[in-house]
């Protein structure tokens, strides 16, 4: 369950990026964020991942808030249940597909069965088996986005957040993309996706799509 | 001639014949600082163990040495050493005391300090049966002293000028001096009164006093 | 900020292998740029430990030298010039209290024009008590014959002067000397070119008088006293020098002293050529290395985690350096035995003309390169991340 009450962020030259928003988010629920891009739909994103504090107002996950918890908790938050698709993916070129992958274990100091094991699954789940050993910038467009996805969920998050996931590919590739949205829902999964892209909007599987304008929630209709 | 004037002349040569072979006037001083080493260097290296102990006069001793050779060949000079240093030691018979020693790990037996960072202050008293403690200084050594005075053999200090170890029993020691030992302001001791004394005016000591002379007072009032 | 991060900063209980394995990735992911770091850094560290290693190997050796001279050393002087003193003169200063022995030292240079090299003659009486035990050997000694060291012979030998060599006398006579035998290296603590013989032989050919010598050697058995019977002894003989053997420990120490411009040099270029590594360093990241930083807090790092991996990052590079740079140093020295450097070294200030290298491990130059290095290096490392880590993640990523 996440919620955002009376949620405001202001960044330092008096850009308001919210204002004043309130949202509901059950487990299990698939979310379009729609808007254009300066509208505050990322910044949604970024407060639920705990990556922002909210200037004013509070953000709530599982009754934990974690706007309020310092870095330190936050962080592990994060890496506990919560995986990030950026727009940009953030992957590190210069290391592998299965380094990037195994990024967000590395602090936790598992045995190196448990990494094999889960970085075997999310291979082969997101279909980069192949590719596992080849450094991400010899990778083409839709490799490093099956990378990025494939990162998100080596921690198994119950809320998966994308960040405009389409905005680089083709139609080929955005249509494999939700085919994997598909996947990931059925595993009862929190997805929240930002995006512009008109593809989302006519998916039988998305469940509400909230449309974000100049900070301020626009409309939240149920699909 | 009269019989006088013979007998003026005979006296005459038969001193002037004896004074020169005489024994040399040589200070204690020179002696032991240069005499009685060289002398034993000479003998160790050419003399073969000989045994010198039979000659009833200096001058007997020293023909030997010289006209007949009896170490061999010497310039003047180291005869008349060797021929002191053999003279003295012989009716002296002086045996050193045995110089001391401390390991890196021995303390003094009443304040607890390691005794090596100050070898030259070092003192000891010995027991029967190799009962022995060592001290670092005169103040922890007299402490001790008065109050386990039954069944000492010896009581061994070092001479502040020679550092040659000498019996405190017959030595003298020099209170309130700018010397200062381990412990601060201490006793010095001396082999005899004429260093005592010279000690004295020279770094501004209060008194001499002979060994029986101390009380336990003098002692504590030095402080720690 | 805050101070919970503070809290929370570097997690050095256990170290995380998979974070060191990450540290080690990242070095090489800028591989030119730390090989460079580690080269110039060791180089530093060799530069600065080479030059206290030698100067301290140097300072054992003069040290052992003096150990071997005359507690005071008294010197006749006339228009305050050095000039020699009457033997019969040892015995006022042997009545000092405290004095234990004095010795009339014949000794000087004689200047062999062939080879225009200076000789160093010791003359030694038979039975007398030297404070230098090379002079207390049994030497076997006779009035015509002389020891020589091995370099001496040689320069002899290439003058063809194989068993004997002829002293030239200010008369123009000649003193014809023999050859009994070498002084072998390992008792000889310098290079000096010297040559013992018996104190008649070398009277002889300095021409001294009967009773004339070179100066006295004082030995005080307290040492204590050594000022005092200075003092007395100047009493004696205002117009004598007086030289003290601590006196020459702290001659030496000033010329050898960090003061003097050799090392002035070389601490200063290395000192500025470090701070402009750290300089940069700490100046902080490039934008490549801050997203990175920014990624890995998205991913669910804590600020702890990312500095423990510059921890390790530091630790390497510096720990590696400075190995290295000591490691260099030993064998530049001890092995190499610092060829250009002791020529600088004895050129410009030394006395003697050579010095043998003991091996001595000496913790304080090694303790003071370490923590002058590593901890600065380790910190320069951190302090720019800690800054990024800290801030709010998005921040940094846009």
């Amino acid at each position: 369950m996440i919620k955002l009450i009376n949620v405001s962020k202001i960044y330092d030259k008096n850009v308001i990026a919210l204002n004043n928003i309130n949202l509901k988010f059950k487990e299990g629920e698939t979310i379009i964020l729609k808007g254009v891009s300066g509208s505050g739909k990322s910044t949604i994103l970024s407060l639920i991942a705990g990556l922002v504090k909210p200037t004013t107002g509070s953000v709530l996950i599982d009754k934990k808030k974690i706007s309020k918890i310092p870095d330190h908790f936050a962080s592990s938050f994060r890496q506990e249940h919560i995986g990030f698709i950026f727009q940009k993916y953030n992957l590190i070129n210069n290391l592998s597909v299965e380094e990037n992958i195994l990024l967000p274990l590395l602090p936790l100091n598992l045995k190196k069965i448990e990494h094999q094991k889960r970085v075997q699954e999310v291979l082969e789940l997101f279909n980069i088996e192949e590719k596992r050993f080849a450094l991400v910038k010899n990778l083409s467009g839709g490799q490093q986005q099956r990378c990025a996805i494939a990162r998100a969920n080596i921690n198994n998050p119950k809320i998966i957040l994308a960040d405009e996931p389409t905005a680089n590919l083709d139609e080929k590739l955005s249509l494999e993309f939700i085919e994997i949205l598909k996947n990931l829902k059925s595993q009862q999964k929190t997805i929240i996706i930002a995006t512009h892209d008109p593809l989302f909007f006519e998916l039988d599987f998305v469940d509400r799509i909230i449309q974000v304008k100049n900070g301020e929630i626009i409309y939240d209709i149920e699909s | 001639m009269s019989l006088q004037q013979i007998f003026k002349l005979f006296s005459l040569t038969l001193f002037l014949s004896a004074t020169l072979f005489a024994y040399p006037q040589i200070t204690q001083n020179i002696k032991d600082k240069k005499i009685y080493p060289m002398g034993q260097k000479i003998y160790k290296s050419k003399c073969k163990e000989k045994d010198f102990t039979n000659f009833k006069t200096y001058n007997s001793l020293y023909n030997t040495l010289n006209k007949e050779k009896a170490c061999g060949d010497l310039s003047k000079k180291n005869v008349e050493i060797l021929s002191v240093y053999l003279w003295d030691i012989k009716l002296h018979n002086s045996t050193s005391l045995e110089k001391l020693v401390v390991t890196k790990d021995e303390k003094c037996q009443v304040c607890g300090m390691f005794l090596h960072n100050y070898p030259s202050w070092v003192s000891r008293i010995n027991y029967p049966k190799d009962e022995t403690y060592n001290f670092d200084g005169m103040k922890c050594m007299f402490k001790f002293y008065f109050n386990n005075k039954k069944g000492i053999t010896d009581i061994l200090v070092q001479d502040y000028y020679t550092l040659k170890t000498i019996d405190a029993r017959s030595s003298y020691f020099v209170v309130g001096s700018d010397v200062y030992g381990p412990m601060g302001h201490e006793l010095v001791p001396f082999n005899d009164k004429k260093s005592a004394n010279i000690f004295l005016l020279e770094h501004k000591g209060k008194k001499v006093y002979f060994f029986d002379e101390i009380t336990e007072h003098m002692v504590r009032s030095l402080g720690h | 900020m805050k101070l919970q991060n503070i809290w929370f900063v570097v997690l050095a209980t256990k170290i995380n292998f998979y974070l060191l394995e990450y540290s080690l990735k990242y070095i090489s992911r800028y591989k030119y740029k730390n090989i460079f770091i580690v080269l110039i850094m060791s180089t530093l560290v060799a530069l600065l430990a080479s030059t206290f290693f030698l100067s301290n190997a140097m300072k054992s050796e003069y040290n052992k030298l003096i150990s071997n001279y005359p507690d005071i050393v008294v010197t006749n002087q006339q228009a305050l010039r050095d000039t020699t003193i009457n033997e019969n003169s040892s015995y006022k200063i042997l009545e000092i209290k405290g004095v234990s022995n004095v010795i009339p030292r014949v000794w000087g240079e004689y200047y062999f024009l062939n080879a225009n090299k200076k000789f160093t003659i010791l003359g030694k009486d038979e039975y007398e008590m030297y404070s230098n035990p090379l002079l207390n050997e049994n030497l076997n000694l006779t009035k015509d014959s002389m020891v020589v060291s091995l370099n001496v012979k040689r320069i002899l030998e290439d003058s063809y002067y194989d068993d004997y060599f002829n002293f030239i006398k200010a008369d123009g006579n000649v003193k014809k000397m023999l050859i009994t035998s070498v002084l072998e290296k390992s008792t000889l603590i310098n290079g000096e070119l010297l040559i013992i013989m018996n104190k008649e032989s070398a009277k002889e050919i300095f021409e001294y008088s009967k009773n004339e010598v070179t100066d006295f050697g004082v030995s005080v058995a307290n040492k204590n006293e050594i000022p005092f019977i200075a003092a007395k002894i100047k009493t004696i003989f205002p117009s004598a020098k007086i030289t003290l053997k601590e006196d020459l420990k702290v001659h030496y120490e000033n010329i050898y002293n960090l003061r003097s411009g050799f090392f002035l040099t070389v601490f200063i270029i290395s000192f500025f050529t470090f701070f402009i590594i750290i300089y940069d360093k700490a100046t902080g990241l490039n934008s490549e290395q801050r997203h990175e930083i920014g990624i890995l807090k998205a991913l669910g790092w804590r600020v702890g985690d990312v500095l423990n991996t510059k921890l390790y990052e530091g630790i390497i590079i510096s720990l590696l350096s400075y190995i290295l740079g000591i490691g260099l140093a030993f064998i530049y020295v001890y092995v190499m035995k610092a060829p250009y450097l002791k020529k600088i070294f004895l050129n410009n200030y030394s006395l003697i003309s050579n010095y043998n290298i003991n091996f001595s491990i000496d913790y304080e130059t090694l303790a003071l390169l370490f923590f002058l290095s590593v901890p600065i290096y380790i910190a320069a490392t951190i302090i720019p991340s800690w800054r990024v880590a800290t801030l709010e993640a998005d921040e940094v990523m846009r």
